[in-house]
């Protein structure tokens, strides 16, 4: 039997007709052979077919009776084939008696590829029978005639394009818009005209891989492997033990070629959250620390009233001072970077009615807001547009404000704990003193309840889709909502809060991580999909206030804490212990409070 | 230092702590003005919030002995009266929970009213 290497999947081409009808003979009897519940009738599964061209004598028979096993030896054999191991192949097939594809298929495939669309469609008869959808003989055809009608374009043949269009396509009356489409080509030159406005790749081999690829679609796996089949499984298995590695945080993936198909995926030995921690030292006590939006710049605010903004070096963990802003006489406990970066927003602690604009850029005020010194001003959200933004406290009000502090609109009523834009930029989400995550739409005044909790909520975040929240709640943990659904998700456990204001946030790679600060001096890590921690990062001497994740380097986290330090933790490497900065020296943790050695 | 998170029961006559303003509690928590404390007239809420307390300690009153803690401001510290946590006459029971202010160390302001919260929506 001769056999061509097929490039479309890698089965078996078989040109022959004569040695057909002995090769794939059926000399067992049907029901011997099928012990896994598939039909007994003739339904096109090739593996029931023996070769018994003479083979038997001179190769010992083995029988493989297991459904599983046989597709294991059709993947095998696809794969090798795809390698171009012909002969192995043939042995393989020889030896098992299994075979990878129906010889009607692989008939079918051999004209598909060499363009004979007359033979194609008359090799239709024979499959139409093992079809498993009834629309899939009319797909077929219809995919068959569109690539016809094509090449008869490409080759210039107008005239045999238009009965193929008129007397072939039509006729189907199937998918009637794209007949349209296909017969508007016709004005088009051939070559690269026809090319850019149909997005097909021309006459040859390539489009009619992909044909093949369309076909294959409708045929069943029985009939006809899919193409590269084992690879599509090897790279399911990696994406499955990919998604069960809490630790995996890995950025730039384009392949697997990484990742060894020997043992199961894990990062236990590598992993980038396993964090290293670098220490800053300032005679201040931070209650809150923010990464901007679109790069390693940070900013915080302290009880004394300034707030900085630090150059984070991503390689080195190291802190660069770039402005301090003062003035925030009552001290800085909440800060907002505008989604452009250009700016930010200070407000102050709850006895505070003003809050600042600044500019980071030039590092000058843009402008003091403060409407009454009735107000407390603790907490604001930044609008998409970065013209205005959002801001409110206990006292009874939040407003809506245009980027110069003067007043849009204002909803009077609910005592403010945090608050967030939702994406559609209309509407406000407010955690208030009832527990409450309620809904604010200031076009249309009307409000509604999203999130209720039975214990006060401290602070509350949304992820990059807007759909799910982080949730602080005193002494019960960090809840994750879905906003949408309106339910709770997942209670992440471990931290202490409750006395202070701590705040959690998202990150990581996807997002798949959370992180909180915690009253018991750690910054707890979850995976978003574990209750229990990951991660706990000790060395904090006080309450951790507040932590945020870079959304540009998701292994860059930075925690703020009463203990006069901020943190920031990025991926362990060996030997960069002893690169941090001299100064810090008398915080820098030996490696026994390395995440490592938390298991 | 982080930010003391504070609650806040609202209510339309507040009550809050003298010397920082932290409101406290609400009128309708109000269960008796006819209590006495070190400064004198003291009052009976069923519930306040913003509070730190100290340990338990035994103490003798004219309605028997009691266990109490005595209860801070949360944001400034100065103490504001003490909590029941046990009464071991069977007729004071009522009190275990409740918290007595000293008048003199709480300031009443007017709130707002509230709508009370909806029922979760469908
Ligand atoms: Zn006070």
């Amino acid at each position: 039997m001769q056999q061509t290497n097929c490039p479309t999947n890698g089965c078996l081409v078989n040109d022959g007709t004569a040695s057909e009808d002995k090769g794939y003979s059926h000399q067992e009897p049907i029901g011997s052979r099928n012990d896994s519940g598939e039909s007994h009738q003739q339904n096109g599964d090739g593996t029931s077919y023996t070769d018994t061209n003479g083979s038997a004598t001179t190769l010992p028979h083995v029988k493989i009776k297991s459904r599983t096993e046989r597709d294991i030896i059709k993947l095998i054999g696809q794969h090798l084939q795809g390698l171009g191991l012909s002969q192995t192949v043939e042995q393989l097939i020889k030896e098992s008696g299994c075979r990878l594809d129906h010889p009607a298929a692989t008939k079918f495939q051999t004209h598909v590829i060499e363009g004979d669309w007359v033979k194609a469609e008359d090799d239709l008869l024979e499959l139409k029978s093992m079809l498993e959808h009834p629309q899939a003989l009319l797909e077929i055809k219809f995919l068959l005639l569109e690539q016809k009608y094509l090449e008869f374009l490409d080759d210039n043949r107008v005239i045999d394009a238009l009965y193929c269009l008129r007397n072939e396509l039509t006729p189907l009356n199937h998918k009637i818009n794209r007949v349209h489409e296909l017969s508007r080509f016709i004005m088009c030159n051939p070559g690269d005209e026809l090319r850019k406005l149909s997005g097909w790749d021309g006459k040859g081999l390539q489009s009619r891989q992909l044909l093949m690829e369309k076909l294959q679609a409708f045929l069943p796996p029985s009939v006809m492997l899919p193409p590269r089949r084992l690879r599509t499984l090897l790279c399911q298995a990696i994406e499955l033990q990919k998604e069960r590695c809490f630790y995996h945080n890995n950025i730039n993936e384009k392949n697997y070629d990484n990742y060894s198909l020997l043992v199961d995926h894990t990062c236990k030995k590598t992993c980038p959250v396993k964090l290293l921690k670098f220490s800053l030292i300032m005679a201040m006590k931070f209650g809150f620390v923010v990464f901007q939006m679109m790069g390693p710049k940070l900013a915080s605010g302290s009880k004394d009233s300034t707030v900085i903004i630090w150059d984070v070096d991503p390689d080195t963990l190291t802190l660069k001072h770039k402005h301090t802003f003062d003035g925030h006489s009552y001290g800085v406990s909440y800060i907002s970077w505008s989604p452009d970066d250009n700016y930010i927003i200070a407000c102050g602690p709850d006895d505070c009615s003003d809050l600042w604009v600044w500019n980071v850029q030039t590092g000058e005020l843009r402008v003091k807001v403060s409407h009454s010194p009735e107000d407390s001003l603790t907490t604001c959200s930044w609008h998409k547009d970065g013209r205005k933004f959002v801001t409110g406290g206990l006292r009874g009000q939040f407003y809506q404000c245009d980027i110069d502090g003067a007043i849009l609109d204002q909803w009077e009523g609910v005592r403010v704990q945090s608050l967030s834009y939702r994406k559609d930029g209309k509407t406000i989400l407010a955690a208030d003193t009832h527990h409450r995550i309620r809904g604010y739409n200031l076009e249309d005044v009307i409000d509604f309840n999203i999130i209720q909790e039975d214990h006060s909520i401290i602070s509350f975040c949304t992820d990059e889709t807007g759909r799910l929240a982080l949730v602080n709640v005193s002494s019960q943990g960090v809840h994750l909502w879905d906003l949408e659904d309106r339910i709770l998700v997942r209670k992440f456990q471990g931290v202490t809060q409750g006395y202070y204001t701590i705040h959690s946030c998202f990150g990581g790679v996807n997002q798949v991580y959370v992180a909180s600060g915690s009253e018991d001096h750690k910054v707890y890590i979850w995976h978003i999909k574990r209750e229990r921690p990951i991660n706990v990062l000790t060395g904090h001497a006080r309450t951790v206030n507040c932590v945020s994740w870079n959304s540009k380097y998701p292994q860059l986290l930075a925690s703020a804490s009463d203990d006069s330090t901020i943190r920031i933790w990025g991926p362990a490497k060996s030997g960069s212990q002893t690169s941090c900065s001299p100064d810090q020296s008398s915080l820098v943790l030996s490696s026994n409070n390395c995440f490592q050695d938390f298991f | 230092m982080g930010r003391i998170h504070l609650e806040h029961m609202g209510g339309e006559r507040l009550f809050s702590c003298a010397s920082c303003d932290t409101v406290l509690t609400n009128k309708k928590e109000l269960a008796s003005t006819r209590f006495t404390g070190a400064t004198g007239r003291a009052y009976l809420f069923k519930k306040a919030v913003n509070l730190t307390y100290s340990e338990v300690q035994d103490r003798q009153m004219l309605t028997g002995r009691h266990k109490v803690r005595d209860v801070s401001c949360k944001n400034c510290d100065n103490k504001l009266g003490w909590i029941y946590e046990f009464a071991t006459e069977e007729g004071q029971r009522y009190k275990e929970g409740q918290v007595i202010l000293e008048r003199a160390l709480v300031i009443e302001s007017d709130g707002f009213e509230e709508n009370p919260p909806p029922l979760p929506e469908q």
